[in-house]
């Protein structure tokens, strides 16, 4: 049928080719997620072609004519034999290629020179040799609720919204949720985790440079679910630095004022 | 016939006398008390085809809703209960019914059968469908359901979806659930006991078979459904805990529970329409089915399989990787039956004489529109692109090619095919052409721009989208073409309505089929069949023909009727 073959001419015509790339990748996570949906689109693009012409040819070829008798020729065994033996070797391939992927995507891969020293700046200070990071991942506590995400970051500061990161540095999420179901979703970095109440789930990302990375929620978690969405900022580490401090100060001081007014009887 | 004699004669025993049937009541009593397979299989033939009439109104509100950006033509949540409604009509009182209704129509006349075996139960089945349907568009005048396609909890607690719409969501949807239960039961009962002398089991024509193993798979995943549902109607009205986030149940469980039976329930429509296809293909190619072991085989290894790879909708729940991997490996082995089904399909085209007849390019369409739906699916089996894909419009795209392909294009395939049968009368076959050709541009039209617009991220089930993601000409034409895809669906359910009355009649068997069913008269009588063939093959009626065509008899057609042993 002519409009099977839609798919691939759309997708095989260079313009279009933007078309069908992901967000461009900025963690490496995100990368190996790319190089494996290329595979795959590779892939199905070739069947869907395959099976579209062979529909068409044999549409076209077959037609019924005058005083023609078709043979009425039935497959061997044999033949069935040969066809799922092709077809198995394409499943075991594409599953074997998968799980490589999906491996290398999983594993955390450590901080980079660019990235936050955590642990390395204090070591730095005993010898004067610079130390390659330690690769220690930065853990930042991601909880979802009915229709946003807070972060809280290691030295107990916490924002809402958008998640302030290091460049080029590690960072696991720990997904949890304080109501429903909701899904971790930032194209760029990676894949989407879904955070489920009363179970744990983790993301990890390393951001390659500065930017605002957005994303949105990819679990149906009621009315305002299309505006439950979420942005990363990775800055360069010293930002970071900065940015958690003056976070926790800006807190401890509404929290200072807060208990003042209340103290003061000024707010009931 | 022989004509009356001359004289009549006193009748040496008493006759019982009649002046004609006795007095019937209304046609409509008549078709709501009957337990007569073909009244219970045109019912749900009707009611499905009705409800995908409503399914394409509330897809196209949403799409209107999403033709532009940040659009505030409806509110969330009238949005929310769209999709609710939609999702639960497209496969609960659309695909599943409608393929339940051709084969409760169908099995008994493919296996030469005078009716089912549990015919009440079969009766029952139905009208639980139906009273789950006007449960739940009932809810309509108080509050409808609006916690998703799939209610995951907690989101659908009684915490977080307090509205009674979602207990109705519950209650038609497990009414409808037993009532698939019955109706597999019913087709079991009928499938094992009431085959006619010689239809052995590897006999069955392949319709038939597909019943069976359809029938099997329901049995499975309705239970495991309304397993679920009572679970959750326990913790939204008995303070149960099972799915609770805090109180220490399993919201995983019930993702678990009901992928099972999505995932089932996506397998059983395409096997059903693959059936449909698998008698179509063969009788407008005329050349037998290319090999019916391997097709067969097949049919039950895709419900197998793609049953067992329900995990592949979690990869990005919490998990572990092993179970992932179990789902993807499923998923790539169901490659293989799915393969050879479509290779065989194509093998018993080549070399034939394709009558191009809305039958054939229905299944034509249904195969193509299917094979995107089911390849691009592939890449959805893969657990780090699914990481990606999963859940954007990218997802909705191939599913939507998958099930409207075979559900949409191979139901109607199996609508024009049987029609005839079921009515004596064949559908209008210049309206079908137009509704094809209008249909493949709609579903292409209307689904292919979301691939795309998945690929830029947009997610699934939200009742608008930003300007900022770059997605609103896909969406514009994605809503395009769903119009163009109603217009088209809109055709054919209008061509069935028409020929109902109007159509040119068909006779016993319009498109040289080989099984059972075109042996008896069109529309069949109460009994369906007053004699029946011998059968030692799984094609009688091409068995009859060659018999005659080795006598060298004159005229096949009528012949066959002449023929009948036992």
């Amino acid at each position: 049928m002519g409009a099977a073959l839609t798919a691939p001419t759309l997708l095989a015509a260079p313009a279009a080719a933007s078309a069908v790339s992901p967000e461009p990748a900025h963690s490496p996570n995100a990368e190996d997620i790319t190089t494996l949906y290329w595979i795959s689109l590779a892939v199905v693009v070739a069947l869907i072609t395959l099976v579209g012409i062979v529909l068409l040819l044999a549409v076209l070829s077959y037609r019924e004519r005058r005083g023609s008798e078709p043979r009425q020729v039935r497959g061997t065994r044999s033949v069935q034999l040969r066809a799922s033996a092709g077809l198995a070797i394409l499943a075991i391939a594409m599953f074997v290629v998968s799980v490589i992927y999906t491996e290398r995507a999983r594993e955390v891969s450590p901080s980079g020179a660019q990235g936050l020293q955590a642990s390395s700046a204090v070591y730095a200070q005993k010898s004067l040799k610079p130390l390659p990071a330690d690769g220690e991942p930065l853990r930042i506590k991601a909880t979802a609720q009915q229709w946003l995400w807070r972060y809280e970051y290691p030295n107990g500061a916490f924002s809402y919204y958008k998640l302030v990161v290091p460049i080029d540095t590690a960072v696991v999420l720990d997904l949890v949720s304080t109501d429903v179901t909701h899904g971790w979703y930032v194209p760029a970095l990676g894949g989407k985790f879904e955070a489920v109440p009363g179970k744990l789930n983790s993301a990890w990302f390393r951001a390659d440079e500065t930017g605002t990375y957005e994303g949105r929620s990819s679990t149906f978690s009621g009315s305002a679910y299309a505006a439950e969405r979420m942005a990363v900022e990775a800055v360069s580490p010293e930002e970071y630095q900065a940015f958690v401090e003056q976070q926790k100060r800006d807190i401890q001081e509404a929290q200072d004022s807060v208990a003042e007014q209340i103290a003061s009887g000024a707010t009931p | 016939m022989t004509p009356p004699p001359a004289t009549t004669l006193a009748p040496s025993r008493p006759e019982l006398v009649t002046d004609g049937f006795p007095q019937r009541r209304p046609r409509w009593i008549e078709l709501a008390t009957s337990v007569d397979h073909k009244d219970v299989g045109r019912m749900w033939i009707g009611g499905s085809l009705g409800f995908l009439f409503v399914a394409v109104i509330e897809w196209l509100l949403m799409r209107l809703q999403l033709a532009i950006p940040e659009n505030t033509l409806f509110r969330p949540e009238f949005f929310n209960r769209l999709l609710s409604l939609y999702g639960e009509t497209a496969i609960f009182l659309f695909a599943i019914p409608l393929m339940l209704g051709l084969f409760c129509y169908l099995v008994p006349l493919q296996i030469g059968a005078r009716t089912t075996a549990l015919p009440r139960l079969g009766q029952l089945a139905f009208w639980m469908y139906a009273a789950g349907a006007a449960a739940l568009y009932g809810s309509l005048v108080f509050t409808p359901p609006e916690a998703g396609v799939n209610p995951l909890p907690p989101l659908s607690e009684l915490a977080f979806s307090p509205s009674n719409g979602m207990d109705v969501w519950l209650g038609s949807t497990g009414l409808i659930c037993l009532g698939f239960v019955f109706n597999a039961i019913n087709m079991l009962a009928t499938l094992r006991n009431l085959r006619a002398p010689g239809l052995a089991w590897r006999r069955l024509p392949i319709f038939a078979w597909a019943a069976t193993v359809c029938s099997l798979l329901l049995a499975f995943i309705a239970t495991v459904m309304v397993g679920a549902i009572t679970m959750l109607l326990i913790d939204r009205n008995l303070d149960g805990i099972f799915f609770s986030g805090e109180a220490g149940g399993a919201p995983l469980l019930w993702q678990h529970l009901s992928w099972i039976f999505y995932s089932g329930a996506y397998m059983l429509i395409v096997i059903a329409a693959l059936g449909a296809i698998a008698e179509i293909v063969p009788a407008l190619s005329r050349k037998p089915l290319f090999h019916r072991g391997a097709v067969m085989g097949s049919l039950v290894a895709i419900a197998v399989l793609g049953t067992l790879a329900w995990m592949q909708n979690m990869y990005s729940a919490p998990l572990g990787i092993g179970w992932a991997y179990f789902a993807m490996a499923m998923a790539m082995l169901a490659v293989i039956p799915f393969g050879l089904v479509l290779f065989n399909l194509i093998a018993t085209m080549v070399g034939g004489a394709l009558r191009m007849r809305a039958p054939l390019l229905f299944a034509l369409g249904a195969i193509a529109m299917t094979a995107v739906g089911l390849i691009s699916e592939l890449s959805h089996s893969m657990v780090a692109v699914a990481w990606q894909l999963q859940n954007t419009t990218d997802a909705t795209a191939s599913t939507h090619y998958a099930l409207v392909g075979a559900a949409v294009f191979g139901g109607f395939a199996a609508l024009y095919f049987w029609f005839p049968k079921m009515t004596g009368r064949t559908m209008g076959e210049y309206l079908a052409r137009i509704s094809f050709w209008t249909m493949l541009v709609g579903l292409n039209v209307g689904f292919f721009p979301l691939f795309l617009a998945g690929l830029n991220g947009q997610v699934v089930d939200t009742y608008k989208y930003f300007d900022d993601l770059g997605v609103n000409g896909y969406n514009l034409i994605a809503t395009i073409g769903a119009f163009v895809l109603a217009i088209g669906i809109l055709l054919t359910l209008v061509n069935a309505v028409l020929s109902r009355r109007s159509g040119a009649p068909a006779g016993h068997d319009p498109w040289g089929g080989s099984t059972l069913e075109w042996f008896a008269e069109s529309p069949p009588p109460p009994h369906n069949f007053d004699v029946l063939p011998d059968v030692r093959g799984p094609e009688p009626l091409r068995d009859i023909r060659d018999a005659i065509a080795e006598q060298g008899a004159p005229s096949k057609a009528g012949a066959a009727e002449s023929q009948p042993v036992a």
